[in-house]
């Protein structure tokens, strides 16, 4: 179909648009003289219905296989002339425009220069009319099918609408449980709804809804393909409990040998759990988890005469030979929603967190006014690390009951120190909550915060500042140097910036506002899907305004914390987006892969990769090929993944690869026909 | 020279990305801005296509300057494109100079679709650059039939 | 100085394993000073090795030069190890080239030669021409002593040093399997006063003098040849589709061929300055080798051939790369 080139040219008046300024016989004219021009016309608009005509009858009467139209930008018709083409029996991909309006007759007055510049533009098209190439134009086919990986509000949300929608979603989330941090919470800000209640009818139907396949304690090991067809390998790891005889009794964790002398992850270690447990009472799915590491059984090979909790266990669900199970299946679209972690306040040492038992962070926090957690909501001083052993007889001390708390904001944020220059956008606000709540609770308590700025900027943000700071909280100005124990004090030493005093602040708990950050395990996610990341080591989306929930790569989508500090409503926002950015492709079923794709020339290839580190789009591999018998690596673009930039193109030294519609043998002799005067 | 510069029109080869500087030089157009009609224009699909041996090709053929543009930073619609060709346009405008190459003919700058004031800017200052300069009389070709 | 037995017994080592395929190291040249290429495949042949500071070539060149013969039908490709000497400068030409993958590490041998530094042979036949018989060139403090018909001439360093030697940051290799001697520290450092010397010329006289060069260049690609970096199957610049420039030679063409071959080089030229001995006109390449590797560390703390790990420099970027230039 490439055979010997017979171009039609076609120049367009515009009405007086370009030919008011441009001679456009004259430009006929000259391409009637230009290589392979077999037919050169004007009109006055080309992409009319008659105009069209013209190309399709030419195409039909001399047998054109290229065609350029010198009309308007090629951003606003050249999917108009494409159609053209192909209505004509051409591959749309044999067009080529001049550009004479936008960049021509509208910017230049003058007749002569603009219909001389019009002639270099018309001539650079031709030259390159005649080096084009037909493509292919691909679709795949869609697999009805998303992967959300992680199950805290933002993959539930997204895992809620597309299965709502009808389409099938597999949900794997690494904890024993879904919900991720919002299910540690107490209550939310601004609004002071109780997080466990509008977040646990969610977490059930999310296990319960026919369209969701939830795979809890779980990891995703591979995923290949594209859009439309990625191919996904989930770990489910083994409980040593069987799910479907486990009633959630709870009898195994009551006997277990190790019980209250875990640190429970979910209460962040204020807690205590045995190796046999379920996160928290609400957990999704109620069924017990053994955790390997800690099970004197499982890791000594004997616990006691025999396992405590086998014998409890009535339904018998507990198996110490059940094996991780490998489960495969095929998706259309990836939801990655995999969320934070808090930053370690080990990071500031001069804070003294994990050295002072009362200074906590927030999230332990959380947990201590929590109703559900370890110490059913009442705010105590903690004995870290002090095993109670309950002798018998012994009377225990009630814990004693903090008289003043103080808040330090942004620990971990705007901090270079620590190499995070962000704002995490939800430590003024839970700050503003908690003391709320230690008032709350505790109405004689001295609650006091150390801030930087108050930032107060979404719905109803301000309002509950406000409301907070009229509850009595005091506020003060400046960032402490440093905490430390005066008798059974401790001090917070800093500066008031409104006043520029500095002060010694005596206080009997400390709660550190740490910021969120990305997973430390991120690298994982990172690895299998080739995300990249933006400097704050949070996901990077597609585009930071337009693009916001898209990755680089098509059919990959982000939701939640994993792609930046924000709170519970703008995860929920940021995982509907998502989650309808991921059912477009599903609902119409195929996608259009780019055609100006690139291609690689493996004769020449010396494999030497660097297409393979410029490609933005992980869309290039390094193959093992046979060359004259022996073993070489070459390039080699996977079709679907290319997006069609060319930065390959300029970075092989070889020449080697070549992207379609933009290969060097095509500019070349435009850019002769452009230098030339 | 000076006298002859004076009614010296320099030619120009501009390769412009598709998303932003060409999007910005169409909205020149669309809002009826003026500018020098030296500039002449190679679309690419991204600035990080462009081979910075393409302005010495153009230099050898009859340019008297290339112009290389891309979207601003962090705006590439293929996200990375446009910091190679910094990179590259960087290293080769510093070569080209040293070899005795006006740092005037080889210019580069970031136009975003919305810019179609700036894009006459640029012309006008690549123009007048070029035209301070003079001619290319280098290395260009003389023989002109390929 | 490297002992020659030592150097032979190790060599013999190596070239006595199963998985050893080649050795590539120096031998005596036929006449005068010269050092050339011994390609040994047996132990007997071991006894022609030397090392001197006449041994000035690239040795890594052949790793990638070496013609491939298509596998006659039914045979394997001989996929044993290619063991190879190297001094300091010559070493980056192999971390360059496992950078852009050109072999694995596994697929060679390295015997490490650290360097006091070779001599520049136009200096040395200038200084002794016409010597026909095989002369010796060796090392003695900081003296190079020549021995040859019969005579022993001593010879200050500075007076025949090559000048790649006066800048080198590596005297003892980055990579290597076997050191052959002991560590040689930096002794030396780059000033590129060449490069900052240029640069302050103006533009007129910049391309006087550089017309001058490129019109003396017959365009023998030598060049290009002796590069250890320069190893593409099917050099684009020779291609007639596209073709990038034409085989004519004039100050046209002949400008782009150097200023294709510099760029195609920038951050990856490792500095061993073959291209520059071997050029039949005295072209100075390495003025424009070195004016991209200048910038190339000045701009972008970038220096090829020092780890194999990095990115190759054109296709990586950072965020804040400098953009002055830009309008
Ligand atoms: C102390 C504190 C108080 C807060 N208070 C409020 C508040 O009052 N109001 C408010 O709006 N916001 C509040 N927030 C913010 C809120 O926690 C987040 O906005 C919200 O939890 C984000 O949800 P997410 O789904 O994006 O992430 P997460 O809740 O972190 O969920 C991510 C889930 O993904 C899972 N996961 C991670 N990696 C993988 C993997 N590789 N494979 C499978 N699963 C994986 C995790 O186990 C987790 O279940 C608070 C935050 C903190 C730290
Ligand atoms: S054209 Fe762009 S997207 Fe396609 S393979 Fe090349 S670098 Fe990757
Ligand atoms: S950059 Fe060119 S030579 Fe190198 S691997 Fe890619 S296609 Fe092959």
């Amino acid at each position: 179909m490439n055979g010997k080139p017979k171009i039609g040219v076609y120049v367009c008046h515009c009405g007086t648009n370009i030919a008011g300024v441009v001679n456009v016989e004259e430009v006929v004219q000259f391409a009637s003289t230009l290589p392979d021009v077999v037919v050169a016309r004007n009109y006055s608009y080309m992409c009319s219905d008659p105009g069209q005509a013209l190309i399709t009858d030419d195409i039909e009467k001399f047998g054109l296989n290229r065609v350029v139209v010198a009309s308007c930008s090629p951003r606003m018709h050249e999917p108009t002339f494409r159609k053209t083409l192909l209505s004509g029996g051409l591959n749309p991909y044999f067009l080529e425009m001049a550009n004479i309006r936008e960049q021509c007759s509208w910017v230049h007055e003058d007749p002569i220069a603009a219909t001389e510049k019009a002639k270099r533009i018309v001539e650079a098209a031709v030259v390159k009319a005649r080096r084009l190439e037909a493509l292919d134009v691909k679709e795949v086919d869609v697999e009805p099918a998303c992967l959300i990986i992680g199950a805290g509000i933002a993959g539930i949300q997204a895992a809620l609408d597309i299965a709502d929608a009808g389409f099938k979603v597999y949900l794997v989330e690494k904890s024993p449980t879904v919900g991720g941090h919002m299910a540690q919470l107490d209550k939310t800000f601004p609004t002071l709804d109780c997080s466990a209640c509008i977040l646990t009818p969610k977490m059930v139907d999310v296990a319960n809804h026919p369209n969701i396949e939830l795979m809890t304690y779980s990891q995703v090991e591979e995923i290949s393909g594209y859009i439309g067809n990625f191919e996904v390998k989930v770990r489910k790891k083994s409980r040593f409990v069987d799910m479907d005889k486990c009633t959630g009794c709870g009898a195994c964790a009551e006997v277990c040998r190790m019980a209250g002398r875990i640190p429970n992850e979910f209460d962040e270690g204020i807690g205590m759990r045995g190796a046999i447990y379920l996160p928290f009472p609400q957990a999704v799915p109620a069924k017990y988890t053994i955790d390997k590491e800690n099970c004197l059984f499982l890791s000594k090979g004997k616990c006691g005469e025999s396992p405590k909790c086998k014998e409890a266990c009535q339904a018998e669900a507990i198996n110490f030979d059940l094996q991780d199970e490998i489960v495969e299946f095929k998706v259309g679209t990836i939801i990655v929603a995999t969320g934070y972690d808090v930053f370690d306040a080990r990071k500031k040492p001069e804070y003294a967190y994990g050295v002072y038992d009362n200074v906590l962070t927030a999230l332990e926090f959380e947990r201590l006014v929590n109703a559900s957690g370890p110490t059913g909501g009442k705010i105590v001083m903690l004995e870290r690390g002090k095993k109670k052993k309950k002798k018998e007889g012994e009377e225990v001390e009630p814990p004693k009951v903090p008289k003043s708390i103080t808040f330090i904001q942004c620990v971990g944020s705007r901090d270079k120190s620590v190499g995070n220059e962000y704002c995490s956008r939800v430590c003024c606000m839970y700050t503003a909550k908690l003391a709320h709540l230690a008032k709350d609770k505790i109405p004689d308590c001295e609650v006091t915060i150390f801030y930087m700025d108050v930032r107060a900027f979404g719905k109803g943000f301000e309002e509950f500042y406000d409301r907070v700071r009229r509850e009595g909280v005091r506020y003060i100005r400046g960032n402490p140097s440093e905490i430390f124990k005066r008798g059974d004090k401790l001090v917070v030493k800093a500066e008031d910036t409104l006043t520029a005093t500095p002060l010694e602040h005596e206080t009997d708990m400390v709660v550190l506002s740490v910021g969120l950050v990305p997973r430390s395990d991120n690298r994982e996610i990172i690895d299998l899907l080739k995300l990249s990341q933006s400097s704050d080591l949070f996901y990077l989306e597609a585009h930071p305004k337009l693009r916001p929930v898209d990755t680089a790569s098509d059919g990959i989508f982000l939701a939640g914390v994993c792609q930046g500090p924000k709170d519970i409503p703008d995860a929920v926002a940021q995982a509907k987006g998502a989650a309808s950015a991921a059912m477009i492709p599903m609902a119409s079923g195929k996608v259009k892969v780019e055609a100006q794709t690139s291609v690689v020339n493996e004769a020449t290839c010396r494999g030497c990769g660097f297409c393979v580190a410029v490609c933005p789009y992980t869309a290039i591999e390094l193959v093992e090929v046979n060359r004259n018998g022996w073993p070489v690596k070459v390039a080699r673009v996977n079709e679907a993944l290319c997006k069609g930039c060319g930065a390959c193109a300029a970075a092989c030294l070889s020449g080697s690869i070549q992207q379609r519609s933009f290969k060097d043998i095509q500019i070349l002799p435009q850019i002769q026909a452009l230098g030339v005067k | 020279m000076a006298e002859k510069n004076s009614d010296f029109e320099p030619n120009i080869v501009a390769f412009l990305c598709n998303w932003c500087s060409y999007a910005g030089a169409d909205l020149a157009g669309t809002s009826r801005i003026q500018y020098p009609s030296n500039v002449r224009v190679i679309r690419v699909m991204c600035s990080g296509r462009v081979n910075p041996l393409f302005v010495m090709n153009a230099l050898q053929q009859g340019a008297d300057g290339v112009l290389i543009s891309g979207c601003h930073p962090g705006d590439c619609h293929y996200m990375q494109g446009n910091y190679y060709a910094r990179r590259r346009f960087m290293l080769m405008r510093n070569f080209l100079e040293y070899l005795g190459v006006e740092p005037e003919r080889v210019r580069m700058s970031w136009v975003s679709a919305s810019e179609g004031a700036k894009w006459k800017e640029v012309i006008e200052e690549v123009v007048s650059g070029v035209k301070s300069v003079g001619p290319m009389n280098k290395f260009q070709r003389r023989q002109l039939n390929w | 100085m490297v002992e020659i037995e030592k150097l032979r017994e190790i060599a013999r080592e190596v070239i006595s394993r199963e998985d050893v395929r080649q050795l590539i190291g120096y031998r005596q040249g036929t006449y005068g000073f010269r050092a050339r290429p011994a390609f040994v495949t047996t132990p007997e042949e071991v006894d022609q090795l030397i090392f001197s500071p006449a041994c000035v070539n690239n040795l890594a060149t052949y790793l990638t030069l070496e013609e491939k013969l298509p596998v006659p039908r039914g045979q394997e490709p001989d996929l044993r190890k290619v063991a190879v000497m190297v001094k300091g400068c010559d070493s980056r030409a192999l971390v360059q080239q496992m950078e852009e993958k050109a072999y694995e590490r596994d697929r060679i041998v390295v015997l490490g030669i650290p360097c006091t530094g070779v001599v520049d042979m136009d200096k040395v036949e200038e200084r002794f021409p016409n010597v026909l018989s095989r002369g010796e060139i060796a090392m003695e403090g900081d003296k190079f002593v020549l021995s040859f018909d019969g005579k022993r001439e001593e010879v200050p360093k500075e007076e025949l040093l090559a000048d790649k030697c006066r800048r080198c940051r590596y005297p003892t290799p980055l990579v290597y399997d076997q050191l052959l001697d002991e560590e040689v520290a930096r002794f030396a450092d780059d000033d590129y006063s060449d490069v900052l010397e240029l640069e302050k010329r103006s533009a007129e006289e910049k391309w006087a003098y550089w017309e001058e060069k490129f019109s003396r260049c017959i365009r023998c690609y030598s060049c290009r040849n002796v590069c250890p970096m320069c190893y593409c199957e099917d050099c684009v610049l020779d291609r007639l589709n596209p073709q990038w420039m034409r085989r004519s030679v004039d100050i046209s063409e002949n400008t782009a061929y150097h200023i294709a071959r510099a760029y195609h080089l920038a951050g990856r030229c490792i500095q061993c300055g073959e291209c520059q001995r071997v050029c039949p006109v005295e072209i100075p390449l390495m003025e424009l080798n070195r004016k991209f590797y200048k910038d190339v560390e000045e701009l972008y703390d970038y220096e090829p051939g020092t780890d194999a790990e990095a990115p190759p420099l054109l296709a990586t970027f950072k965020v804040d790369d400098r953009e002055d230039f830009i309008l």
